[in-house]
């Protein structure tokens, strides 16, 4: 009987002390969130009046990292190419925290909950499920992030700063390749071999958007796992089909074996592998002999090391001065053209003397178009609802002297049908 | 003078049984409330106050999975399945329908409950090794159902959960109390752990009762706790489905915090996490399934934390270390377990227990 | 090109994938039968063992054949001394705490893999790689008739062992009855050790079979492991010949499902081959609750 009593009095103590503790305890939302009307930004969060703090959250371990670990380096070359040069506005430097979210989405939502409050924007979130699980709290913090994915649903997103080319328009402009320059007929035998996921699905869109604008139908479809070991089925179907041109979406160590076991069972049709599909490794593998034969890669910009472009001049150079060791790599180009589009995004914000998460959603609108140099199409930014992806892609073929292995084909090209496919906001 | 028998000599079952018996478990049950009551407001951090938000949820379904695996002995691989399932419901229900936090909570657990109890029969004809393997089956048909139901599930795309963290007019995603802003982090954080406790304290009620001796009498041998009268065909099929709604409800607080879930998050890793959760915390102890919890939880935050510190790490993308975090982690993750398993297979819970048996009986411990 | 070719195309990349998980289903029997453990680092000990041969094979630039060979050596070491430093720790503990063991361990040796080996996809220098033998008509891969080829002789090298040698007879003892086996003055710690060299080193083959194709090996070849498990089951997790049977089952059913999804299987969502192993494993264990050649236990109160 007593003991109960002291256990009501001690929980009774606990109660009271915890109203003293919370009366002080809130965690207000008016942290951080100043930010001058003209002239020098005021400091904020991730903005101390010298240094732009920008988020990364990426894997840098797991099967992933392979991805994660060129892209943040893109990143990476291109703001420390920008420092040398002064800065953002030619004074603040940026500085990047980086994350690893090992692919995993509540991985991903506990690093942006650890980095939010320092950072005044996400310049990488890789993955597409990672991008959507911290999408919500994008929005409730009104935080701008770059999403290192190419889905078509990111165009309409505000607090999203995509770039390059969505995997529907590469799919769509392969067609018109196959079509025109390639060769084939709307009356051959089209077929695809996505793999069973959101990335798979995109690709899979465009063909059935190009299929629709040009008229044919897709014969057969064929979905797989990531991390199949056998392809014999969907090799037996696509050849029990007649496909005369199949469209892959795949990653390279799936692509591989699809493109091994299609070697062995003598089946050689036109392939068009989406940009992922590839790496330069593929090149130098046993696959090659019938990769430079029969598989074409459609992705964006030129060839790695092509001079006559200007943007590939300077990442070449930039790559040289800052990250020697890089190997050749789309990914890598692709982080580096992302960090262009948030320096855009960030140069605006300063000259509008405002770098809060606010300022900076507001210069996200304001930037117009980015011009990539050639190494992706140009971007027309603006609210989200206006923008306008590039709609060009360029064909590679697999040329194991370059050196990421692909000689362009057919540089820029931009079809109608690709410039007509529209983006609509998803509901997420 | 009244003379007082000595608070540790116990003269019954009743006793025994009791749930808060001895005056340092009230005291201790007053700090665990306080803390809980309080930690939020004076860790404010956002990264932080997720990590335990994640904990807590995974506290739960740990408690679960161990009601299933620790009482009852049937081992599991399957709980990822039922917590994706109940984060679909907690979706539809809380998402699509609006309708308030304890009906789309109660919903999830009612879903998880039916389907533990379609699985629960297959354990009345496999025993040990067979049924493991079977239910590592069902996180491979589940994520075969994840991917092809996308109505309900968004398919590969995942779907976004609005299900809200409200009751009535309070909402624990802006609380406001007495002029005081809290934010969500901060609500979800007292809506987990005082879901915690009050699971804990159902499943530990279960547990001191006839139905969880009559687990245990089927899990040390299921015909034996036939011969003395316990029907262990009824208790097998009801062990899973209050482990699997239990698990639902896990996954609905989940898909609620995170907004967005996608098939790729119930993988059978998250099976074996619980279960090196409920190892590494304690078999057959409903204490043990939150110690682990945190411990698992907040280990990795620790490490990642302090990985530059440690030699051989590498902690951003161009670092050339031995090891990565998250290789580093998942090390550490297995080595736990081994070594638990090894030298200390009552987990967490059996060193606590140590620890206090050493000081109840203090000074004459040995 | 007609149906039947299509149709031989598929039993015969079902053969291919069904010796693979023979091989690993039947390590899992070997160390099952003698210790009474599932043991699910059998996928790491694969990975492992196909990494041990991309270092003989690519980096020592040593001769496939042989580099097979030592890759199977290296990983039966590995797996004994696995056996010696934890699972004899274990022995008498409770069925569930030594899963748990090797599902530990598990998490240990992969990122041990990736922390020497990396990430990145490695190409071991094979000589079979993508090159085929056209027989009849039919195209065979020439890697997918070696993958069979060395089963069938490791199969019955297995069988030989156990029926003809004092060691694996000792085995068989040790299985049947650990203490009856004892009192003959049979070394039941060696018969543990040497099952789970012989576990790691077919693994190793299975593991080394599996990243000689074009794809090379990265670290996720560990999860064939678990695709691997239907087929121990399906056989009865105490019978070899079971797992044979049951890898070939199980290897035919997935490519043949797989090859008819378009016209057979589209009701049922897209890769339905994915899920038919677990499938046809529930379907037969509701019928046969210890696997089809599996023994039932007799259980005493």
């Amino acid at each position: 009987m007593r003991s109960t009593n002291k256990g009501v009095r001690l929980a009774a103590a606990a109660l009271g002390l915890m109203l003293a503790v919370s009366a002080c305890g809130g965690a207000g939302e008016d942290d951080g969130a100043g930010g001058g009307k003209a002239g020098a930004p005021g400091n904020t969060a991730g903005f101390d009046g010298k240094t732009i703090k920008l988020g990364v959250i990426t894997p840098l371990s797991g099967t992933v990292a392979v991805i994660g670990k060129p892209l943040t380096s893109g990143n990476e070359v291109w703001f420390k190419a920008l420092n040398a040069k002064g800065g953002i506005g030619g004074k603040y430097k940026v500085e990047l925290a980086e994350e690893d979210s090992q692919y995993k989405t509540d991985v991903a939502v506990q690093k942006y909950n650890k980095i939010k409050g320092d950072v005044a924007a996400f310049a990488q979130v890789l993955g597409t499920p990672s991008t959507l699980a911290v999408l919500p709290q994008l929005r409730t913090d009104k935080i701008l992030a770059a999403p290192a994915s190419l889905d078509a649903f990111w165009v309409r997103e505000d607090n999203l700063l995509p770039v390059g080319g969505p995997y529907q328009v590469q799919a769509i402009n392969a067609v018109d390749y196959y079509l025109s320059d390639g060769g084939g007929s709307k009356d051959d035998v089209i077929c695809t071999m996505i793999q069973d996921d959101v990335y798979g699905e995109a690709g899979q869109q465009g063909i059935d958007f190009a299929a629709e604008k040009y008229g044919f139908s897709v014969a057969n479809t064929q979905k797989f796992k990531l991390g199949t070991e056998n392809y014999a089925g969907q090799i037996g179907a696509l050849a029990g089909a007649k496909c005369q041109m199949v469209f892959l979406v795949a990653t390279p160590s799936d692509a591989a074996k699809i493109w091994g076991t299609a070697a062995q069972a003598r089946f050689a049709p036109q392939w068009f592998g989406q940009s992922p599909s590839y790496t330069g490794a593929l090149a130098e593998s046993a696959i090659a002999p019938y990769m430079q034969q029969s598989v074409l890669i459609v992705a964006e910009g030129t060839e790695w090391g092509d001079e006559s472009v200007p943007g590939m001049k300077q990442m070449v150079d930039d790559v040289a001065k800052y990250a020697p060791e890089e190997k050749p790599d789309y990914y890598f180009a692709f982080g580096y053209n992302q960090a262009r589009a948030m320096t855009a995004v960030l140069e605006k914000a300063v000259e509008n003397g405002d770098l809060s998460r606010e300022g900076v959603l507001k210069a996200s609108t304001e930037i117009g178009t980015v011009s990539f140099e050639g190494l992706s199409g140009d971007y027309q930014y603006g609210p989200a609802d206006q923008r306008n992806p590039p709609r060009a892609s360029t064909i590679f073929k697999v040329d194991p002297t370059k050196p990421f292995g692909l000689a362009k084909v057919k540089y820029l090209l931009e079809s109608d049908a690709a410039k007509e496919f529209e983006f609509k906001k998803a509901d997420l | 003078m009244k003379v007082k028998p000595h608070r540790n000599l116990v003269r019954g079952y009743a006793q025994d049984l009791r749930l808060f018996g001895s005056p340092a478990a009230k005291a201790g049950l007053a700090a665990m409330l306080l803390v809980l009551l309080v930690l939020p407001t004076i860790v404010q951090d956002d990264f932080w106050l997720s990590v335990l938000i994640y904990s807590g949820i995974t506290a739960i379904g740990a408690i679960g999975l161990n009601l299933l695996t620790g009482y009852c002995g049937q081992i599991s691989l399957g709980h990822a399945f039922f917590i994706g399932a109940g984060a679909y419901c907690a979706a539809l229900v809380g998402g699509d329908l609006g309708l308030p936090l304890p009906l789309w909570l109660l919903a999830s657990a009612a879903t998880g409950a039916v389907l533990g109890g379609l699985i629960g029969p297959f354990a009345l004809r496999l025993r040990g090794h067979y049924l493991a393997i079977v239910t590592l089956g069902l996180i491979f048909i589940g994520e075969h159902l994840w991917r092809n139901l996308t109505a309900l599930t968004g398919g590969n795309n995942g779907t976004s959960v609005l299900a809200q963290p409200r009751i009535g007019p309070v909402d624990l995603g802006a609380l406001e109390i007495a002029g005081e802003n809290y934010s969500r982090n901060q609500g979800y954080f007292w809506l987990v752990w005082v879901l915690v406790a009050l699971v804990a304290l159902l499943a530990k009620n279960l547990a001191r009762t006839r139905p969880g001796r009559a687990l245990c009498a089927v899990r040390d041998h299921d015909q034996a706790a036939e011969v003395i009268g316990v029907r262990a065909g009824r208790y097998k099929i009801g062990a899973f489905m209050v482990s699997s709604a239990i698990a639902s409800m896990a996954g609905a607080l989940f898909g609620s915090y995170q907004q967005h879930v996608s098939p790729d998050d119930w993988t059978l890793l998250l099976s074996i996490q619980y279960i090196a959760i409920i190892i590494v915390g304690g078999l057959g102890t409903i204490f043990g399934s939150i110690l682990g919890a945190v411990f698992v939880g907040a280990l990795p935050a620790l490490i990642d934390e302090y990985s530059s510190a440690i030699p051989g790490v590498a902690t951003d993308a161009g670092g050339d270390g031995f090891i990565s975090v998250f290789a580093l982690n998942q090390a550490i993750f297995g080595l736990l377990i081994v070594l638990f398993l090894v030298f200390e297979p009552r987990g967490l819970a059996g060193i606590w227990f140590r620890v206090k048996a050493y000081f109840k009986a203090w000074p004459f411990s040995y | 090109m007609g149906h039947v070719n299509a149709f031989l195309t598929n039993v015969f990349a079902g053969l291919a994938l069904g010796s693979t998980y023979a091989l690993v289903a039947l390590g899992f029997v070997v160390i099952y039968k003698s210790t009474g453990v599932i043991n699910f680092a059998q996928g790491g000990l694969l990975a492992l063992g196909a990494y041990f041969g991309y270092t003989f094979a690519s980096n020592l630039a040593i001769a496939f054949g042989v580099a097979i060979l030592l890759a199977c050596l290296a990983a039966a070491a590995a797996g004994a001394s696995v056996e010696r430093l934890v699972l004899r720790r274990m022995v008498g503990q409770p069925p569930f705490a030594v899963i748990m063991i090797t599902i530990g361990l598990l998490f240990v040796i992969e990122p041990l893999i990736t922390a020497i080996w990396g990430f990145d996809s490695l190409p071991i220098k094979n000589p079979w790689n993508i090159r085929t033998v056209e027989v009849g008509g039919l195209v065979f891969g020439v890697r997918d008739l070696w993958t069979i080829g060395l089963t069938a002789a490791v199969v019955v090298a297995f069988f030989l062992f156990f029926r003809f040698t004092a060691f694996g007879l000792a085995m068989r003892a040790t299985a049947f009855d650990p203490e009856a086996a004892l009192a003959q003055g049979i070394s039941a710690r060696r018969v543990y050790a040497v099952s789970w060299a012989i576990a790691a080193a077919l693994a190793a083959l299975a593991g080394i079979t599996l990243a000689a194709g074009p794809a090379g090996l990265s670290p996720s070849i560990s999860f064939i492991a678990f695709a691997a498990f239907p087929a121990m089951i399906l056989g009865g997790l105490d019978s070899p010949a079971g797992a044979v049977l049951g890898g070939l089952v199980i290897g035919l059913a997935e490519a043949l499902t797989r090859g008819y999804q378009d016209e057979l299987f589209s009701w049922a969502g897209s890769n339905v081959s994915v899920i038919v192993p677990y499938l046809l494993m529930i379907l037969i264990l509701l019928i046969r609750p210890y696997g089809l050649l599996g023994t039932k236990d007799v259980r005493r109160i």
